[in-house]
């Protein structure tokens, strides 16, 4: 019987520990902090379900005992299971993938699919209101990892090689049929790339972008369609390159936020072709006044605004076009929050002949804030 | 059963000690806790509302939303106007541990936005002049400008 009771006690009084061990740790925490506990905040607003869901929010957030423990438990999972959790994907040889890009692949669209039309709606706009100003649109539709190596999700796509998602070609259609041009990178990766993974792979393993060989070739393809158009005729400033090696831990390895996996996991060496200005070892820069602005998300940062500089998708196409471009760069703003800013600086437009606008495809579905239509009325009085 | 009892409490004792163990301390990145010497610009400003979908946990970017204030009490520097539009980084995160490789300079003691609330905000001008990451404006139509930039944020209770 006494045996009974004193297993019973080594249960019970473990176990309310742990229940009780966060919220003693975080309380004394706080107050060693001079701080106000935390969880008397439960008393500053009215107990409505939404300001108690926000409270324990909040209290989540904070939790110190969350904080330390779960980086370790993440490593754990993810060295004893090969699960980099609920966000990312992994795939084969250590390819990870953005968990979002990998359903915009395999789900299919709900007809009537509102997301889609509002994209055309925003693009069929922006394309009109630039089209009143003697400018050209192109739109550039990037295609995720996923599509590009299906193959490196699962086996079962070896011989898939680059897919176009139905989505992306459900846009690709809208497009067409609304008389918007728009350039076809999966056509162009897929020419590279065909069955295999290429040698010099387009996208990085551990990371949601392209890699340099990736960023270039997407550029390459968008200054020949253009220079082909007539839009803007090859200019004359002869750009220098050197090679620049970078070390990188991919986004997606970041996005676990958990320091051991990011010491564990080798960051991945790329080489990039950094554009230099003629005549000199600076690195290259946008110009304002150019003929070409660029509009879009992370893609145009990577390479080119982070390490090593001058090195991304718009260096490259400044130097394919051999003249300078400018930009508006919105991580993950793809869709709506680049025009938006471009709405906000109306200069940016003066002395353009064509925009080019990159978004991610799997903004189709996710984009940051939605699709909506932005008015550059305010731009209206710029000078041509 | 004394014997487990007492191993318990030691246990929560311990526990307890780890929470107060200097290496539980602050971020790496915080700043001198004190919003008197960051920015050029210090308010007392009520936080008029959270548009929808300004702020979440966003995984993959870093971003900075744009939220609107009324001015109550300028205590340092000047703004325009008595409602002002103020950038925050990463909006989701609790102040004190929002600073890093990024934006190293940036702090305060809020915990989480709410509308209503009261800030002191210590501001610098011209959130692009700071800022170069995603910017999500819910405020774009209203033309906001300027945009301040928030380095510290306390919250004011009332």
């Amino acid at each position: 019987m006494c045996n009974k009771r004193l297993i019973d006690w080594v249960v019970i009084v473990p176990l309310l520990a742990i229940i009780a061990a966060p919220g003693l740790i975080q309380t004394a925490f706080e107050v060693r902090n001079r701080e106000r506990p935390g969880v008397f905040e439960v008393f500053d607003r009215a107990p409505t379900a939404r300001n108690l869901h926000d409270f324990e929010r909040d209290l989540e957030r904070s939790s110190l005992v969350l904080r330390v423990l779960r980086p370790w438990v993440q490593y754990g999972r993810f060295r004893l299971l090969a699960d980099p959790g609920e966000k990312a994907v992994a795939g084969r040889d250590g390819w990870l993938f953005y968990e979002p890009g990998v359903r915009f692949v395999v789900e299919r669209r709900s007809e009537p699919w509102q997301p889609g039309r509002a994209a055309i709606d925003a693009i069929r706009a922006f394309r009109d209101e630039l089209q009143a100003r003697g400018i050209v649109l192109y739109v550039v539709p990037v295609p995720g990892k996923e599509s590009v190596y299906p193959d490196q999700l699962a086996w079962r796509a070896t011989d898939a090689g680059v897919i176009v998602p139905a989505r992306t070609a459900w846009l690709f259609d809208e497009l067409r049929r609304h008389g918007i041009a728009a350039i076809d990178l999966f056509t162009v990766f897929r020419q590279l790339r065909g069955g295999r993974v290429h040698a010099s792979p387009l996208y990085l393993a551990q990371d949601t972008h392209w890699s340099p060989q990736g960023a270039q070739l997407a550029a390459h393809a968008v200054a020949e369609r253009i220079l082909r158009s007539g839009a803007i005729a090859l200019g004359n400033r002869r750009y220098r390159a050197r090679t620049a090696a970078v070390d990188r831990v991919g986004d997606l390895v970041l996005m676990l936020q958990s320091p051991a996996i990011e010491a564990f996991v080798s960051p991945e060496r790329v080489l990039c072709r950094q554009v230099l200005e003629p005549d000199s070892d600076v690195p290259y820069h946008d110009e304002p006044a150019a003929e070409v602005l660029v509009l879009g998300d992370s893609f145009l940062r990577i390479y080119e605004r982070d390490e090593p500089g001058s090195a991304g998708f718009l260096a490259q196409l400044a130097s394919e076009l051999q003249a300078p471009v400018a930009s508006i760069v919105n991580d993950g703003g793809g869709a709506t929050l680049v025009r938006q800013e471009l709405a906000r600086r109306p200069n940016l437009l003066k002395n353009k002949r064509v925009v080019i606008w990159e978004f991610a495809e799997r903004d189709l579905r996710d984009a940051l804030d939605g699709w909506h239509i932005v008015s550059l009325d305010r731009s209206n009085s710029i000078p041509r | 059963m004394c014997e487990s009892m007492r191993s318990a409490g030691v246990g929560i004792w311990l526990v307890l000690a780890g929470g107060l163990a200097p290496g539980c301390g602050p971020a790496a990145y915080d700043i001198e806790p004190s919003r008197d010497t960051h920015g050029t610009i210090e308010v007392t400003a009520r936080l008029l509302e959270i548009p929808p979908g300004a702020i979440f946990e966003r995984e993959l970017y870093n971003y900075a939303t744009v939220l609107k204030y009324q001015v109550l009490e300028v205590h340092r520097g000047k703004v325009n106007g008595d409602v002002i539009y103020v950038g925050h980084y990463n909006p989701a995160r609790p102040r004190a541990q929002v600073a890093d490789k990024l934006v190293p300079a940036i702090g305060g003691n809020l915990k989480t936005f709410h509308a209503g609330d009261v800030h002191r905000l210590s501001l610098d001008g011209a959130m692009l002049d700071h800022f170069s990451g995603g910017v999500l404006n819910k405020y774009a139509e209203e033309g906001a400008d300027p945009i301040y930039w928030a380095v510290w944020t306390d919250l004011v209770r009332e």
